[in-house]
């Protein structure tokens, strides 16, 4: 099998060698028959797929650390994530909605050894972001689902790749999956597996028709029947950077303005600062629209599940090129169009059968915050960089804002992936003139 | 009505036959005794003193002494020429680490991407897959479980370390036993034979004696167990004083088809990773914690005959892979070696009463040409438990309506399945292991092995329990068997 191709870098050596491909699954049989239904909105999100990858700096706790210790924590640990080793199948009836029987089958791993250390990865990342992919191996579900892996985990020593089904769940779910695995490997017991949750069928009391309005957050797609990627024809390209707290704090008070008592909060400022900046390069009034996507922190409960992501909506009626930052951001803190009532009910009145995205349809941002990626500790160590993003996006592009461990956590990680075109001049403009301009 | 109580009336009728005719040397020494002693005791008591002591007053010292020597010296004779009693002391099975285990859908999902240019192919494993009796815990060597699969002779080597010296170190905590003490080392493993072998491999990781005797035997399939058994016993007759070693594993490494003919698929999705190490003996001081004596081996090869010799046969495919190709006539031929192998053992294990019911049988059928059906001795009367080599639930399926058994006496055979798959000669011990560990094993209990394999051969073993075994904690079954006996499915939905 082979890694996923990307844009090559032309070494003479293969970066990514000694490649093992094996599955690992639940240590502990799960009871036959048991399956569980991914809710309306799970299923919207049946073509996006996460990918992260940790790094950990060389340390000579990591030389006692062998792939058999790995496996074996492995079984140990998808005891309590027995739900993700299942596969999708379809329902017979009801138009062939979608669900996960338990069946132990397991995520697939992939091992590898690298021909470069983390620094000078990191190195070569800071030119290439395409690089990156390598890292991860993952290929997306289809074309039978009965016999397509949920998750993939890469393991090389001492970078981890996963790529994560965003059916399943959000990103806190993936990152609390990986922490998890942390925990393990330092000897803890596996814990209750987490509740996550599953549809329901709601019946609308009769005379009471629901009204259905159209989200303004997906975007149709060809139908994909089992394989599920979105065709996309528009080649996209990423591009990341780091912003310290420094940066950031100029940033901030440039588009607090006049609040300076009150700034603006460091996700809803970069959104303003990168609409801005990427409705510059977009034609028509594609720009006026963009979708934020945040955790819900008021919902401080244990379940993770794609239920907590909050979609909502920011428009304009004028000129995002010509309007005051300082407007842009207040509009994006108030986010008031939520999508999620909208979301679930047109699923579901499709019966769970379309197939859309929801990433990328407009200008996408993303906020991965709150998530806990630094939390995870292996040996004692956390990594020394985590980075996410999500695969399958429209060509709207999408820009995810994740948390560093430089600066206290006080700076930010940003990847920003758009149409190649449309990429290029966004990164010079960024450089040029934001990043530039706030040292 | 009338027809279960004439069915009640012969199932006493035959009980009771067949207690007259096992206990008939009883029944003849009381009446003789009676027939004695009744009259004498008419007759006045101090006579038959006199009677007695009379011819002694006339031998003088020589005939004594000849005498008394006589009796010692045929006594003397008969110990001598007795066989020595060889024992089991204890045995260990190895358990798979559950990174191994392979359950059905894993199985699938490999099988369909190593296969993918062969649909069929796959489509038969599950078929296969479905109807075996193989359960979610059984598993595979860890090379096989990569995309595709690595067979390496490395890989190879790895497995057999892990299987054979986890076992050998369960063996030793068990009993006791210090590598230096063992005099014989037996081992059998019909596919994988390196050089150096694998008995050499293990004097070399335990640093066993350079005077030990060491044995390897490779090719001769899944009955090769009881055939290193009888080995064992053969040198353990010839050497006092000894201890052997046995282990009977199969390594699948190296074995595993990856090619698209049927009849070679069929054992990858049957034979598991296992292995046993046993420790036998015939050393006095071993006699009171043995668990077992053995009685008899009984070995059967049918050879001779062509079909049987290729009914499993290991050649390469149109496309040059190597595989392990059974023929359909499988278990018309294992049938046919288990007649061969009963018709010896029969007389050596069967009470009386059935041996002398096959005869009257026989004598009919043969010389005075009644239409009866051939009598199948009732085997049940000659043992308590039966080990049926775990082969497949087909091979299960004949022996039982063959020898009559009920479910409870292969139940131990289908659970080995069913748990560890076919580990070829192994399965035997953990079967054993099984019936150990359900607590039903009581001293003074019959056991039955009986192991079919390559060649084509059928072997048996009969054991008798030396001492009630108590179930252990540390065997293969201890944290599993409270969910055992389970129902199998005849066919399992995937």
């Amino acid at each position: 099998m082979t890694i996923e191709s990307s844009s090559s870098s032309s070494t003479l050596e293969p970066l990514i060698y000694n490649v093992k491909l094996s599955s690992v699954g639940p240590g502990e049989m799960t009871r036959p028959d048991t399956i569980h239904e991914p809710t309306s909105i799970d299923l919207a999100m049946k073509l996006h797929y996460l990918k992260g990858v940790y790094y950990f700096k060389s340390h000579e706790a990591f030389a006692s650390i062998t792939i058999v210790q790995i496996k074996e924590a492995m079984f140990r640990w998808l005891c309590q994530f027995y739900v993700i080793c299942g596969r999708f199948r379809r329902f017979s009836e009801d138009s062939g909605r979608p669900y996960l029987k338990c069946n132990d089958c397991g995520a697939r791993l992939m091992e590898a050894e690298c021909a470069k250390t983390i620094e000078e990865w990191l190195e070569l990342l800071s030119d290439d972001d395409s690089l990156e992919k390598k890292l991860i191996f993952g290929q997306p579900i289809g074309p039978q689902i009965e016999y397509s892996p949920n998750v993939y985990l890469q393991c090389g020593g001492i970078s981890l790749g996963l790529s994560w089904a965003h059916v399943l769940g959000d990103v806190h779910l993936a990152s609390f999956f990986i922490n998890t695995w942390g925990k393990i490997m330092a000897g803890h017991k596996p814990g209750s597996p987490p509740v996550l949750a599953q549809y329901t069928k709601e019946e609308t009391p009769p005379g009471q028709k629901r009204t259905l309005n159209e989200p303004l957050s997906i975007k149709w797609v060809d139908p994909v029947g089992d394989q599920w990627v979105p065709s996309l024809t528009t080649k996209m390209e990423s591009f990341s950077f780091h912003i310290s707290a420094t940066q950031l704090g100029r940033l901030q008070s440039k588009v607090s303005g006049s609040k300076k008592s009150d700034p603006v909060p460091p996700f809803e400022s970069l959104c303003a600062i990168i609409w801005q900046c990427v409705a510059k390069f977009k034609t028509g009034t594609e720009s006026n629209v963009v979708t934020i996507v945040k955790h819900d922190s008021c919902k401080k409960n244990k379940k993770f599940d794609n239920e907590n992501q909050v979609i909502s909506i920011v428009k304009t009626k004028c000129s995002v090129v010509e309007s005051d930052i300082e407007e842009l951001a207040t509009l994006v803190m108030k986010g008031d169009i939520h999508e999620h009532e909208k979301l679930k009910n047109w699923v579901e009145s499709e019966k769970g059968a379309l197939d859309v995205i929801v990433y990328g349809v407009n200008l996408t941002f993303v906020s991965f915050e709150q998530a806990a990626f630094y939390e995870l500790e292996l040996k004692g160590q956390n990594p020394v960089h985590a980075s996410y993003w999500v695969d399958g996006i429209g060509d709207g592009g999408a820009v995810f804002v994740l948390p560093t461990s430089k600066d206290d956590g006080k700076g930010r990680f940003v990847t920003i992936t758009l149409p190649e075109k449309e990429l290029i001049k966004v990164k010079h403009e960024l450089k040029e003139n934001v990043l530039q301009a706030s040292e | 009505m009338s027809l279960s109580s004439n069915s009640v009336k012969l199932k006493y009728l035959k009980l009771g036959y067949q207690y007259f005719v096992n206990n008939i040397l009883s029944f003849l020494l009381i009446t003789i005794m009676a027939s004695i002693t009744l009259p004498v005791l008419r007759n006045d008591h101090t006579n038959i003193i006199d009677t007695i002591s009379h011819p002694l007053d006339h031998l003088n010292l020589l005939q004594l002494l000849t005498f008394t020597f006589l009796i010692i010296f045929f006594s003397t004779l008969y110990l001598m020429s007795k066989p020595r009693s060889i024992y089991l002391v204890d045995f260990a099975c190895y358990k798979p680490p559950v990174e191994l285990q392979v359950p059905f859908s894993t199985f699938m999902e490999h099988s369909k991407i190593n296969l993918k240019d062969n649909p069929k192919a796959v489509e038969f494993q599950m078929r296969i897959i479905e109807r075996a009796g193989l359960g979610e815990e059984t598993s595979l060597p860890p090379a096989i479980h990569l995309i595709p699969p690595n067979p390496t002779m490395e890989a190879s080597r790895l497995e057999a370390e892990l299987v054979i010296f986890s076992a050998m170190d369960s063996l030793f905590r068990n009993t006791g036993l210090k590598p230096r003490e063992i005099d014989i080392l037996i081992v059998n493993c019909s596919l994988f034979s390196p050089t150096p072998s694998l008995s050499a491999m293990i004097v070399n990781k335990y640093k066993l004696r350079s005077n030990i005797r060491s044995f390897n035997l490779s090719g001769m399939g899944c009955s090769a167990g009881l055939i290193s058994i009888d080995l064992a016993r053969d040198l353990l007759q010839t050497h006092p004083n000894s201890n052997a070693v046995v282990i009977s594993t199969e390594i699948i490494t190296p074995n595993y088809y990856q090619g698209k003919e049927r009849a070679m698929l069929l054992p990858n999705c049957l034979f598991r990773m296992g292995g046993a190490a046993i420790l036998l003996s015939n050393k006095r001081r071993d006699r009171g914690r043995a668990k077992y004596r053995l009685v008899h081996v009984v070995r059967t090869h049918l050879g001779g005959d062509d079909k049987a010799y290729r009914c499993v046969y290991e050649e390469q495919d149109p496309q040059g892979k190597t595989g392990i190709s059974l023929s359909k006539d499988l278990m018309a031929i294992a049938a046919g070696a288990l007649k061969s192998n009963i018709t010896t053992l029969g007389p050596l294990v069967l009470p009386a009463s059935e041996q002398l019911l096959f005869l009257f049988s026989l004598i009919g059928r043969k010389i005075f040409n009644l239409k009866w059906k051939p009598y199948i001795p009732d085997f049940k009367q000659a043992f308590e438990h039966f080990c049926i080599h775990a082969g497949g639930r087909a091979v299960i399926d004949e022996l039982q309506k063959n020898l009559q058994l009920s479910a409870e006496h292969v139940e131990a055979s289908r659970m080995t399945l069913h748990r560890f798959g076919n580990t070829s000669s192994s399965s035997l011990w953990y079967e054993l292991s099984y019936i150990e560990a359900k607590g039903r094993m009581k001293k003074g209990d019959r056991v039955w092995q009986i192991a079919f394999g390559s060649g084509f051969k059928c072997n048996s073993a009969v054991w008798i329990c030396n001492s009630t075994v108590k179930s252990t904690t540390n065997g293969a079954w201890n944290d599993c068997i409270q969910r055992y006996p389970v129902h199998i499915p005849e066919i399992v939905k995937l």
